[in-house]
């Protein structure tokens, strides 16, 4: 009778192999447990075994292709002539010890090797160990182990009160000493209230006098540690780094300061920047974008707002300028005005710090040159800018005191690759080494 | 709709599904002549004839055994064990046999049995049958225990343990055969095995009973803030839904009328502990019976938990 083998659930969810190599042909006699084939998961290479002694009928499968878990790996023939009793003893599960027929060679081998000393006449008793096991040895006298002195509550500093888990989390979550709390629960049990009572008080400093301070993230220091680990737990983030000769850009600054000033409006770098991103980006649509994890899909924006991080005394705020196609570089440079002006004040709605599709961090004046900025999440890549410094550059063949601009670019590389990122970069070194480009290229 | 008691929903569960199906066949002690020993298999004789609905002699052993092997072979048989407490002599047949038949044979044979029982205590019978040892069996893999609070839900689960595929113990709250009565839909319905159902919704603590308890529970929690989930299955047990309430209230209170140590109480409780126990604002604590053996009729009153009880317990967690 012929018996199709199919390749059987591995485990580990592995739901296909490759096949690497038959270790038997079609017309070889095969027993039961003799490796049949190699295959290669996505783990390991690993030898499967045949579940029945026979002959081997045909192989349905060609070396290196891929065979899913449930299809058929190779026919067996197996024996007509088999004694009726092994037959029976099949049918019926017995164990195959008695109908076996007699052992071949490697089987009278293996029944030569050592037997293990103790054997139970059903089931194998494990042995035990030379070594005295150490949870019994000392029973009999000391402890083997020794059982470290207990801690002593009232001097290791640790809260030895009574409080609910969930009040231990809150207090945790909040940075409260539970130490500093009175409970009002039975037995001065602490209560959920009794936290929400005292938090000013208990809120200020968190471990007492000591070498060291501890202060609760709070507030928006709490947002933005959220917001960055998510970001960082969320993307597969690449920074690339560039430097570009903005001289031209300096110039065409100091130039028309004056004129931007007489409308009210002081003229910074930042608007150039913002320009070049975005006609760049429109070009290279693949980072102004998002990612939509649930969906998984890439959501391509068809507008141009720009998250624009901003030092705050609390911290960084990353208010939203719309439409930067749409606004002149005067425009751009008052939005930015008034825009920093209300974050510094805590004056900005929550709307306008959302719906960025890209985002800019002028952390230059800061002093720093390459940063690696942390992508402000669900947009999937972020422009660093550095400080501007003199440096000797090759411009025009010659060798000149230039304005060079560190450009650091952090990008998902889940939305895009290394080579679109450089190509986008690339552009934006154009049209800031030569802004009159903006004018020639762009709408 | 009828009005029906849980015994008469029982019956109509057992004679829809043996019209529907006839490989269900009944068997069991006085189940034919009699009706059974409350009267749950009443007509069932008469309507299906000898073939469907077994006398059998007084060996419990005997009646699990046959089961097995008829529902091995590819019957439906649900036999009846008069009182929980008779089902000890069986029980090697359900551990050994029935629960394994699958993992045994790997998938080629199972044993789609329903063992219906009458259990635990209110009811001032003799002894051995008053018992709530239904944790004794939750610890059986393969074997599913199912308790219905009320006639609406016993025939629901009752028909959807007899489409199951493996073996069901299907514990009838004996206190509450002629207790409730509620409108109980004339056609098919499945209540699906598994599941716990909130019974009340609150949101101040909850509260989780099976079984004859739920009828007291949601006396007790009269005037309380209080979620009652009825468990419905306790093997497998839904401790998605425990779990979800917990986080939502911050409190537990389990209700059973089994004796405390190694109730299923503590299964439950123990499960919290690990997915929730940063949700809880109060201890866990079980109102249980005392963990002596059920006592005759004149304790029966002072051995199962009672409103006050209950309430106790309320007040106590409430107060963290």
């Amino acid at each position: 009778m012929a018996f199709d083998f199919k390749l059987p659930d591995l485990g580990e969810g592995i739901a296909e192999v490759e096949l690497r190599r038959w270790l038997v042909a079609e017309g070889d006699e095969v027993r039961e447990h003799q490796p049949l084939l190699e295959v290669e998961t996505d783990k390991a290479v690993v030898e499967v075994p045949s579940p029945r002694s026979g002959v081997v009928s045909g192989l349905r499968h060609e070396e290196g292709e891929t065979v899913k878990v449930g299809e058929t790996l190779l026919s067996l023939a197996e024996r007509q002539a088999e004694p009726a009793s092994q037959a029976l003893s099949q049918a019926q599960g017995e164990p195959e010890q008695q109908a076996r027929p007699q052992p071949a060679p490697q089987a009278q081998a293996q029944a030569q090797a050592p037997r293990p000393a103790s054997v139970g006449i059903v089931g194998s008793l494990p042995e035990a160990e030379e070594e005295p096991h150490p949870v019994t040895a000392g029973m009999a006298g000391e402890p083997a182990v020794p059982v470290p002195a207990a801690k002593a509550a009232a001097g290791s500093g640790e809260f030895d009160g009574l409080a609910t888990p969930m009040v231990r989390k809150l207090a945790r979550e909040r940075g409260i000493d539970l130490r500093s709390i009175k409970g009002s629960g039975p037995r001065g049990c602490i209560r959920p209230e009794d936290l929400e009572r005292q938090l000013p008080a208990a809120a200020k400093v968190m471990g007492g006098a000591g070498a060291e301070e501890r202060v609760p993230l709070r507030g928006l220091r709490r947002t933005i540690a959220r917001n960055v680990a998510a970001s960082q737990r969320t993307t597969a983030f690449v920074t690339s780094m560039e430097e570009v000769d903005i001289t031209d850009i300096f110039e065409m600054r100091i130039r028309e300061q004056g004129e931007v000033e007489s409308r009210g409006t002081h003229l910074t770098f930042l608007p150039f920047f913002m320009k070049a991103v975005q006609h760049a980006l429109k070009e290279h649509p693949l980072l102004n974008a998002s990612i939509d994890d649930e969906a998984q899909e890439l959501v391509l924006k068809r507008h141009y707002h720009f998250g624009i991080a901003v030092d705050t005394p609390e911290g960084l705020m990353v208010p939203v300028i719309r439409d930067v196609d749409k606004k002149s570089i005067i425009e751009l440079a008052q939005a930015i005005q008034e825009l920093g002006r209300k974050a510094r004040e805590r004056k900005i709605a929550l709307d306008e710090l959302k719906g960025s599709s890209f985002t800019i961090t002028n952390y230059g004046h800061f002093g720093g040159t390459f940063a690696t900025p942390i992508i402000n999440w669900p947009d999937v890549a972020i422009m660093g800018f550095g400080r501007i410094v003199e440096r000797p550059w090759v411009h025009r063949g010659q060798i000149a005191i230039r304005k060079i601009l560190p450009l650091s670019l952090t990008f998902d590389h889940r939305a895009t690759d290394g080579a679109d990122a450089a190509r986008f970069l690339g552009k934006v070194l154009r049209y800031l080494e030569d802004p009159a480009l903006l004018f020639l290229d762009c709408g | 709709m009828a009005q029906l008691n849980m015994v008469q929903a029982i019956n109509q569960a057992l004679a829809q599904e043996m019209a529907r199906d006839d490989r269900v066949l009944l068997l069991g002690e006085d189940v034919g002549r009699d009706g059974g020993v409350f009267r749950v298999t009443e007509g069932l004789l008469e309507r299906f004839g000898r073939e469907r609905v077994l006398d059998t002699p007084l060996c419990e052993s005997g009646i699990m055994g046959a089961a097995i092997g008829m529902a091995a072979y590819g019957l439906r048989p649900v036999p009846e064990i008069q009182f929980l407490g008779f089902t000890y002599s069986a029980f090697e047949q359900l551990f050994a046999h029935a629960a394994r038949l699958r993992s045994r044979s790997r998938g080629r044979y199972s044993c789609p049995l329903v063992v219906r029982t009458p259990y635990g205590g209110g009811i001032k019978a003799p002894e051995l049958h008053e018992e709530s040892t239904e944790a004794l069996f939750c610890q059986v893999p393969g074997l599913k225990v199912v308790v219905p609070s009320g006639p609406y839900l016993a025939k629901g689960l009752l028909l959807a343990a007899l489409r199951d595929p493996d073996p069901v113990l299907f514990l009838e709250p004996t206190r509450l055969y002629r207790l409730l009565r509620e409108e109980v839909p004339e056609g098919e319905y499945l209540v699906e095995l598994g599941k716990a159902r909130v019974a009340r919704p609150g949101n101040s603590l909850t509260v989780v009973a099976w079984g004859s308890m739920l009828e007291r529970v949601l006396k007790a929690v009269e005037g309380y803030d209080a979620e009652v989930l009825d468990l419905m299955t306790l093997n497998p047990f839904d401790s998605e839904a425990i779990v979800t309430s917990v986080r939502k209230t911050g409190r537990l209170v389990i209700v059973h009328e089994a004796a405390k140590t190694c109730g299923f109480g503590a299964e439950i409780a123990a499960t919290v502990a690990e997915e929730a126990i940063l949700h809880l604002r109060a201890p866990i604590l079980r109102v249980t019976a005392p963990d002596v053996p059920v006592p005759l009729a004149k304790l029966i009153d002072h051995y199962l938990p009672g409103l006050q009880q209950i309430r106790s317990a309320l007040d106590e967690v409430l107060q963290y």
